[in-house]
């Protein structure tokens, strides 16, 4: 049966078949809407959802000597989705006069990892050549801003910190 | 404009494509039945787009299955819904591919000339089962792991290959992360591309051969003797034809109409119900009251009535006599006769198997179940998961088990409060100074687990007024230990399968934890303190 012998019906009448493809087009409309914007809610979520961080004991005071820059490493017990993972992390943390700072440890150029060099009294960065100071501030290379800081805090005796927007 | 239009015309040659599916017209008569079809299709589409957003926030393994669906629909905005969505569709779509195919049944709309179009019908409804059967195991919850355990016992029922057959479904001997990695590829990957496929076929002969006019009453003159049957057909379904309407946009409108109510029913159920997740799956469990989604009831109930030997017969002879019937009814069933009236013995036949399909499915339904539910605390659950994830035993011993470098915990609930056991869990040292408990760093729901799980440790000692108390209220009908009747359960081992608490519950009120108890509450008699007694002293004792 071949179907494409469509032989001329009824007159139509426009008005009706405009009304119906207008129905036709809400109702559509409608679905679309209810399924897509769920949808994309759902699917587009992670740019504006944003984790908390908790602070996290990184070691006691003892280990961060005046003015030396130490690298504390940590495990972070924390939610990756819908896994508990313990994740190592480190944190670079330096005590002057009783003021603590924590850096972020990953230069702020592209990630890299950098590294105290007590003999030039600055950070390196393996990859590009950055170097920044004590203080965090950049000295020479690509890097664009100073060191990311961390908020640091001592409660008896111990070192916590906020890692937030860790990479 | 229309320059493109010519352009992509002469390319795709779509005016030819839009005429032949939009412009065809459709049989008078066409009407509010014959959106089943498009509403089954709506339903593949819904699916489709759930279960896609829905495979973004899930890991097919035992590990991770029931918490990443738990996240997914707890954490992630609008998971709860989508996955709400996705359940009540399937159900929706088990439902209209049924109607649909008693539709067409009832109308002997499978005759001359879409034998073919029945056929790959059957076959996608099948798939529809099959993407129901793979489906619920997914959340590797307590319904879906026991569903497919006893789904897997019925394969092995098939005389001689059973055993291997059971062995195939599963991915080796148990049911486990082999199983659930197979039903995920099948469930997204398999039945997707099968179901697409024969339903490219079913649709491309639905617009080649038209849809079925609807059945008019045959003479005996006109039927099979007339040699010219088929001829007579045509030309009657294109007199049909030719008075009937376009099918762009009066057919569609029906259609869409048809659609949008059936949606917005699974949109109010999924945003009533929404989506049910069981306690995790647990094989050790004898307490839990397997049930199969309401569309597999019939077979379950089936099954009650054949004991024995004959059990083989429900489950392997039965089905496949009901699948070879389907596929072979275009060919028993020819002719021009289509209208009911002229088919009165199939029709009969057919309502019988509509309604024992629905008595089962009914009964099915009002099955008591055997094991009284009771409500179990998931954070309790949770707390003994962790206890175990984070290997407590190692330093602490625990009914019996376990370490000696940390303290017994046995009693645990009895000596530590809550904040106690919340602070000392956050850091141990700041707690119990000198302690060699670790700080594991647990997250906060973790700490809350932990506690609620503790607290129910060595909770509940009992007075000694207890065995007295059952002596006075219980051992007239109860046996304890040598003490009392055994007209109902003997309940020296009742430990074992239940929990002080839910004893207690069961003390108050049987009824509301067995429908069918026969034993009356004793929240008159008792108070609250005599209960907890009598259920601390049964469940301390009962060990």
């Amino acid at each position: 049966m071949c179907p494409s012998d469509n032989k001329p019906n009824q007159p139509e009448n426009p008005q009706r078949r405009t009304f119906l493809i207008a129905l036709i087009t809400a109702m559509g409309g409608f679905i679309s809407f209810v399924l897509g914007g769920s949808g994309l809610f759902y699917f587009l979520s992670p740019a504006w959802r944003s984790k908390k961080e908790d602070w996290v004991e990184v070691g006691p005071v003892d280990s961060v000597k005046e003015g030396d820059p130490v690298k504390l490493d940590y495990v972070k017990r924390k939610m990756d989705g819908w896994n508990v993972i313990e994740s190592p992390s480190s944190v670079w943390v330096v005590q002057q006069k009783g003021e603590w700072v924590a850096y972020d440890p990953h230069c702020t150029h592209l990630g890299c990892p950098y590294r105290w060099d007590a003999s030039k009294q600055a950070f390196l960065c393996p990859c590009h050549g950055g170097v920044f100071t004590k203080d965090g501030n950049v000295v020479s290379g690509p890097p664009p801003k100073p060191l990311n800081r961390f908020p640091v805090k001592v409660e008896g005796g111990t070192i916590y910190v906020l890692p937030e927007g860790i990479a | 404009m229309k320059t493109i239009l010519d352009w992509l015309d002469e390319r795709t040659g779509w005016r030819k494509i839009k005429e032949v599916i939009l412009d065809r017209h459709i049989p008078k008569g066409v009407d509010w039945r014959y959106t089943l079809g498009s509403v089954t299709l709506f339903f593949f589409v819904l699916q489709v787009v759930t279960g896609i957003l829905l495979a973004m926030h899930y890991s097919p393994s035992p590990d991770h299955a029931y918490d990443s669906v738990k996240y997914l629909s707890k954490e992630v905005p609008m998971g709860g819904f989508l996955r709400s969505l996705h359940k009540w569709g399937a159900t929706g779509m088990v439902v209209t591919v049924f109607l649909h195919m008693l539709r067409v049944f009832f109308m002997g709309a499978y005759k001359y000339p879409r034998e073919v179009t029945w056929l790959s019908g059957i076959l996608l409804f099948f798939f529809v089962i099959g993407f129901g059967f793979t489906g619920y195991l997914l959340p590797w919850d307590q319904k879906a792991y026991w569903a497919t355990t006893v789904g897997a016992h019925m394969v092995e029922q098939v005389p001689y290959f059973g055993a291997g057959l059971a062995k195939i479904m599963k991915g080796g001997q148990d049911l486990g992360a082999v199983t659930l990695a197979r039903f995920y590829a099948i469930h997204v990957l398999v039945f997707p591309a099968l179901t697409l496929l024969f339903m490219v076929i079913h649709l491309f002969l639905v617009v080649w051969h038209g849809i079925s006019a609807p059945p008019e009453r045959e003479t005996p003159s006109t039927d099979r003797r007339d040699p010219n049957w088929k001829t007579r057909l045509q030309a009657r379904y294109l007199e049909l034809k030719s008075q009937g309407k376009s099918f762009w946009p009066y057919i569609i409108f029906k259609d869409t109409v048809a659609v949008t109510l059936v949606f917005l029913i699974v949109l109010g159920v999924a945003l009533w119900k929404g989506a049910e997740l069981e306690d995790l799956a647990n094989p050790t469990d004898t307490t839990y009251n397997p049930r199969p989604e309401w569309y597999f009831l019939s077979v379950f109930q089936l099954l009650k009535y054949f004991p024995g030997k004959l059990e083989a017969f429900a489950i392997v002879l039965l089905p496949l006599i009901v699948v070879t019937l389907l596929f072979a009814l275009p060919f028993l069933d020819k002719g021009p006769r289509r209208h009911p009236a002229d088919r009165k013995w199939l029709v009969a036949a057919g309502w019988m198997a509509v309604l024992g399909l629905i008595v089962l499915t009914v009964q099915g339904a009002y099955t008591p179940l055997t094991n009284p539910v009771g409500e179990k605390n998931p954070m309790v659950m949770e707390g003994k998961r962790l206890y175990g994830d984070l290997h407590c035993e190692y330093c602490h011993t625990l009914h019996g088990h376990g370490g000696t470098v940390g303290p017994v915990l046995d009693e645990v609930g009895i000596r530590r409060n809550q904040d106690w056991l919340a602070n000392h869990f956050r850091n141990p040292k700041k707690v119990t100074p000198g302690t060699k408990m670790p700080n594991f760093n647990l997250l906060d729901g973790e700490v809350e687990s932990l506690v609620a799980y503790m607290s129910t440790l060595g909770a509940g000692t009992f007075t000694a007024k207890a065995p007295g108390l059952f002596e006075e209220n219980c051992a007239t009908c109860h046996k304890f230990h040598g003490v009392g009747e055994e007209i109902a359960t003997d309940l020296t081992h009742i430990a074992g399968v239940r929990d002080a608490d839910y004893i207690a519950a069961y003390i108050k009120d049987p009824i509301k934890l067995n429908p069918d108890a026969a034993m009356q509450g004793f929240s008159d008699q008792l108070t609250a303190d005599q209960i907890k007694d009598l259920a601390n002293y049964l469940y301390q004792q009962g060990k």
